[in-house]
C-alpha cells in the first residue's frame, strides 16, 4: 500500500501546511475529563497533525452522492483546521450567550450533514498517533485515530450557523465506534457527520454528533459522541433527564426518568463502586494534553496548560477524554479486540494533570471492559470493547 | 521439531551426531556443562559503579578461560546479553571476546530475553553443540544497574536525526532552532513494563495478594537464601565457580547473620495499597545489582580432549509466557506455565528431581510458583492438567542459595544458577535438577539438567 503524497485533504490538494494545525487555539471546544501519559511526547516532538487548512463551506446540493435523500448536505473540499472551527465556535458560542438562549427545542436541531471526501491519512501523522497512544505500528488506523480524521468534519457541524448549542462549555460526556472493518493507511475516507438527538439531562442538553466513514461506498466506521450543554433546558421536557456521564459534569444528584440515548447503555457512574485489581497504571505527565492535542488538532485550552484551563474552571490542565478511552482500547490489544467491535466509553471525573491513574483492562466472557480511577478510588472513565453481534 | 528425549545414563556420548534419522530428522548428542565462573555480584552504586558492562562481562570471560585453560583458544561460539544496554554494546558479547584471552577467532553473538538471557544462551547454544555444529561454547551474562544506559528524550533525538540527514549547513541550522529547553530532559530506564505501567514489584505484589502469600513465609524463604549461600561460601562451594572482582571476593548483598526478626522490622515497600497486607519488603525482594557470570558448555569429545570432566547434561528446556496485560496471570508466572510442557515431553514428575533452582527475583515469586503448582484449581483451569503438579521437598530448593541473597544483575542469573546447579549435580554424582527462571514481559524458561 503506498502512502505516496497522502495526506488528509482532499486528492490532489497540496499536502498541509503544518501550521494548519497550529492555528489559534480557541476556547470553546468540548470539554472532557480525562488522563493522557504526556511522558513520553513533549509537544514538540510530535509532527504537527497534517489537518489542511480550510476553506470555506460549499453548498453541495443536488450531489448524487450526497447521505441521504432528504437531508442537506454541506460538502467541504477538505477536511477544516480546527484553530478556524474554534474561532467559528466562539464566535457561535457568544451569539449564544448574547442571546440568552437557554432553551432549545427538540426540532432546533437542523438535518444538516457535512461531507468530506477522499480524506487520505497520512503516515507519520498514524505514526505519531501511534506512539503517543502505545498502538502497534501496523497500517491498520487504530479506532481512535479514525475519530481524530474525523473530528474537525464532526466539529464543522458544531460551529454551522444553525446549530442550536454553544461550542463554548460543551462537555464530551460518552462516546462510541462501531467499527465494521478495521481501515487501513492508503484508503480513501469520505466523511459525512451530523449531529441529531437533543434530549434532556440532568444538568442540561445532550446531543450526539455522529460521524460516518465510508471506504468506496462501504459504510467502514461510525462514531457517536455525545456533548452535553450544561444549564440549557429541553423545551417541553419537565425534571430528570438522563444523567449520562454526570460525574464529567459535576453536577449534584439526579434522577432517571429520561429516556435512554444511544450511548446510554453505560452503567450508573455514581452507584457505589470497589475499585477492582488494577492491571496497569498510566503516569500522565503534565505535557499529555499538549501531546495529544499535536496528535489530534484539539487544543482546547483546558487540556494546554494549567494557565489557560484556570481560565475555564479547572485548577490544572486536564487530559482528552479521548486519550485515556484509546489508551484503554490501546491496553486491550489489536489480537483481543479484533478488526469489528464496539467500543464505548462514558466520562466521569476529568484527569487533572499530571496525574497517575490505576487502570483495569480485562476480560469478562466477549466482552472486554475498562475502567480508571484515580487514588482514592474514583472513576475517570468506564468503557467497553464488545465483538460485533 | 520435538526435542529430544533423554534418559540419565542412556545418552550416547558420541563426539560427532549420529547420522541422520530416516525423516531426516539430525541425531543429537549431549551437550555438557563443563565449568562456570562469575564475578562476585554487587549491589547498585556499590564495587563496580564505575565498571561498565563489557568490563565485568571481559572480566568473567577471562576467569573461565584462566580456570580451563582457555587462552588462545578458538571456541565455537559465545553468547551472552545484559537486560540494561547501551546502544553503542550492539556487540557486546563479541567485544569482550576481543577484550579477552580467547583467541580473536571466536564467533559471538547478543542474545536478549530479560531476566531468562543467561539461561537462554545455555539452552541455545546446548542445542547448537546438540546438532553438531559447534563442539563448544560459552553462555553468559552481565547487567550493571550502576552503569544503566540514560537516552536523550525523543523530540530532540528526532532533530539531531534530522540533523545528520541534512545535506547543506542551511537545512542543519533550520533543524538546530527546533531544539528546546526542554528537550534535554533524559530519560534513565526503570523497571516499569511498558504495557502497563507497573513496576515488578508492583506486579508481584499483585500475584502475592492473590495467592494470599505470608509475610512470615516470604521472609522465610529470603532467610534460608542468606543462609543457604553463606554455608556455600563457608563450605568453599564457590571456589571454583568465582573470580573476585574490584576488591570484591563474596556476593555484596550477602547478609549471613540476617534474621527473621531482622527481616521483619522491614518496612513494605510494595503492594501499599492493594486493600490486602503489604507484605513485600527490601528484604524479601532483590536489590538492584551489577555482575556477570558465564558458562562453558561443550560436547563430551571436546571436554575429554582437553583432559576437563563434565559436571552436567543440559537435558532440554521450555519456555513459557502469559497474559499479565489483561490480570488473567502474573507477571512473573510463566515458568509455571511452561513447567508440565517440559515435564510431559521428558516423561517426569515434579518431584523426579534432586535439585530446584526457583529464580528468586522475589520471595513471593517463589512461593506463587509452588502455590500454583500445588493447586488442583489453577492447575487445571489455567494449565488445563488433570491434577496439580504437587508440592516440591523444600529441602531440595535454592541449596546453595538464590538471588535474593546473592543479588540479581538480571541477564547474569542464568550462568549464576545453571553453574552452580551443574556442580551440585556433579558432587552428589547422579540425579537431575531443574530450573525456572521468570523475565520481565511475562516470560520465564524452565529447564532440566542431570548429572553427567
Amino acid at each position: 500500500m503506498s502512502s505516496d503524497n497522502a495526506g488528509v485533504g482532499r486528492s490532489g490538494g497540496a499536502p498541509v501546511p503544518d501550521d494548519g494545525a497550529r492555528g489559534g487555539a480557541v476556547p470553546g471546544m468540548p470539554g472532557e475529563g480525562v488522563p493522557d501519559d504526556g511522558a513520553s511526547v513533549p509537544d514538540d516532538g510530535v509532527p504537527a497533525v497534517p489537518v489542511p487548512d480550510v476553506p470555506g463551506l460549499a453548498h453541495a446540493a443536488g450531489m448524487p452522492d450526497a447521505p441521504a435523500p432528504d437531508e442537506p448536505a454541506v460538502e467541504l473540499a477538505t477536511v477544516p483546521a480546527l484553530g478556524g472551527l474554534y474561532a467559528r465556535g466562539l464566535a457561535g458560542s457568544a451569539r449564544a450567550a448574547a442571546t440568552r438562549r437557554t432553551t432549545v427545542r427538540a426540532g432546533d436541531l437542523p438535518d444538516t450533514h457535512v461531507v468530506v471526501r477522499d480524506v487520505r491519512p497520512h503516515a507519520d501523522h498514524l505514526t505519531a498517533y501511534q506512539h503517543l497512544l502505545g498502538e502497534p505500528g501496523a497500517d491498520a488506523l487504530p479506532a481512535g485515530f479514525v475519530h481524530v480524521v474525523a473530528f474537525p468534519v464532526a466539529t464543522a457541524v458544531m460551529v454551522r450557523p444553525d446549530f442550536p448549542l454553544g461550542l463554548l462549555g460543551l462537555v464530551h460526556v460518552a462516546n462510541r465506534v462501531e467499527q465494521r472493518r478495521a481501515v487501513r493507511l492508503g484508503e480513501r475516507l469520505d466523511i459525512d457527520a451530523h449531529a441529531r438527538d437533543l434530549r434532556a439531562h440532568r444538568a442540561g442538553v445532550t446531543v450526539e454528533v455522529v460521524a460516518d466513514v465510508s471506504v468506496g461506498g462501504e459504510h467502514v466506521w461510525r462514531g457517536i459522541s455525545t456533548y452535553l450543554a450544561k444549564g440549557v433546558r429541553l423545551a417541553g421536557v419537565r425534571g430528570g433527564g438522563h444523567d449520562v456521564g454526570v460525574d464529567a459534569a459535576a453536577t449534584g444528584s439526579s434522577a432517571h426518568n429520561g429516556r435512554a440515548p444511544q450511548n446510554a447503555g453505560a452503567p450508573d457512574l455514581r452507584a457505589e463502586w470497589e475499585p477492582p485489581l488494577p492491571t496497569g497504571r498510566w503516569a500522565l505527565g503534565g505535557g499529555v494534553g499538549r501531546a495529544y492535542a499535536a496528535v489530534s488538532g484539539d487544543r482546547n485550552p483546558i487540556h494546554m496548560s494549567a494557565l489557560t484551563a484556570k481560565a475555564f474552571g479547572f485548577p490544572r490542565a486536564i487530559a482528552h477524554g479521548m486519550y485515556t478511552a484509546s489508551r484503554a482500547l490501546a491496553d486491550i490489544g489489536p489480537a483481543a479486540r479484533g478488526e469489528a467491535f464496539t467500543w464505548d466509553v462514558t466520562f466521569a471525573k476529568p484527569v487533572l494533570l499530571p496525574s497517575n491513574v490505576n487502570v483495569r483492562v480485562a476480560r469478562e466472557g466477549d466482552v472486554w471492559r475498562y475502567d480508571a480511577w484515580d487514588g482514592r478510588g474514583r472513576r475517570h472513565l468506564t468503557g467497553s470493547v464488545t465483538p460485533p453481534r | 521439531m520435538a526435542a529430544p528425549r533423554s534418559t540419565t545414563g542412556s545418552t550416547p556420548t558420541g563426539g560427532a551426531p549420529d547420522s541422520p534419522g530416516p525423516a531426516g530428522t539430525p541425531a543429537t548428542r549431549r551437550a555438557v556443562v563443563v565449568g562456570g565462573n562469575r564475578i562476585p555480584f554487587a549491589r547498585a552504586g556499590g564495587a563496580y559503579t564505575r565498571a561498565t558492562n563489557l568490563d565485568m562481562l571481559t572480566a568473567a570471560l577471562d576467569g573461565l578461560v584462566a580456570r580451563f585453560g582457555l587462552a588462545d583458544e578458538r571456541i565455537g561460539e559465545v553468547a551472552a546479553g545484559a537486560v540494561l544496554k547501551h546502544s553503542r554494546d550492539f556487540n557486546l558479547t563479541r567485544e569482550a571476546v576481543l577484550g579477552s584471552a580467547l583467541s580473536p577467532e571466536t564467533p559471538a553473538y547478543d542474545l536478549q530475553q530479560a531476566c531468562a538471557t543467561g539461561l537462554e544462551t545455555v539452552v541455545g547454544l546446548s542445542n547448537k553443540i546438540r546438532l553438531g555444529q559447534i563442539d563448544s561454547a560459552v553462555a553468559g551474562g552481565v547487567d550493571s544497574a550502576s552503569d544503566a544506559p540514560i537516552v536523550v528524550s525523543d523530540p530532540l533525538r528526532a532533530v539531531i536525526l534530522d540533523i545528520n540527514r541534512a545535506r547543506t549547513t542551511g537545512q542543519k541550522l533550520k533543524h538546530i532552532t527546533r531544539i528546546r529547553p526542554g528537550h534535554f530532559t533524559p530519560s534513565a530506564p526503570d523497571t516499569a513494563e511498558p504495557r502497563t505501567g507497573l513496576s515488578m514489584g508492583e506486579h508481584q505484589a499483585l500475584t502475592t495478594a492473590a495467592f494470599a502469600i505470608t509475610r512470615e513465609a516470604q521472609d522465610e524463604l529470603a532467610l534460608a537464601s542468606h543462609h543457604n549461600l553463606a554455608a556455600a561460601y563457608e563450605a568453599g562451594f564457590f571456589d571454583d565457580l568465582m573470580t573476585p572482582y574490584r576488591g570484591l571476593t563474596r556476593d555484596a548483598n550477602l547478609r549471613a547473620d540476617t534474621s527473621m526478626e531482622k527481616l521483619a522490622s522491614l518496612k513494605p515497600v510494595f503492594g501499599k495499597r492493594l486493600g490486602a497486607p503489604a507484605t513485600m519488603t527490601a528484604g524479601n525482594s532483590t536489590p538492584l545489582t551489577d555482575g556477570a557470570s558465564t558458562v562453558l558448555l561443550a560436547s563430551d569429545d571436546w571436554a575429554e580432549q582437553r583432559g576437563l570432566r563434565p559436571l552436567a547434561t543440559v537435558v532440554d528446556a521450555e519456555a513459557g509466557a502469559v497474559d499479565f496485560v489483561h490480570g488473567r496471570d502474573g507477571l512473573l508466572m510463566a515458568g509455571v506455565h511452561a513447567m508440565p510442557r517440559l515435564l510431559a515431553r521428558n516423561g517426569l514428575t515434579l518431584q523426579d528431581f534432586d535439585f530446584y533452582e526457583i529464580h528468586e527475583a522475589f520471595a513471593g515469586t517463589v512461593l506463587c510458583n509452588l502455590a500454583a503448582w500445588e493447586s488442583e484449581e489453577y492447575c487445571r483451569e489455567r494449565l488445563g492438567l488433570d491434577r496439580a503438579l504437587g508440592s516440591i521437598d523444600r529441602a531440595k530448593l535454592n541449596v546453595h542459595g538464590s538471588s535474593l541473597a546473592a543479588g540479581h544483575p538480571f541477564a547474569a542469573t542464568g550462568g549464576r544458577i545453571v553453574a552452580s546447579l551443574a556442580k551440585a549435580l556433579a558432587a552428589k554424582g547422579s540425579g537431575r535438577g531443574l530450573i525456572s527462571v521468570c523475565a520481565a514481559g511475562g516470560q520465564g524458561v524452565v529447564a532440566i539438567l542431570e548429572a553427567a
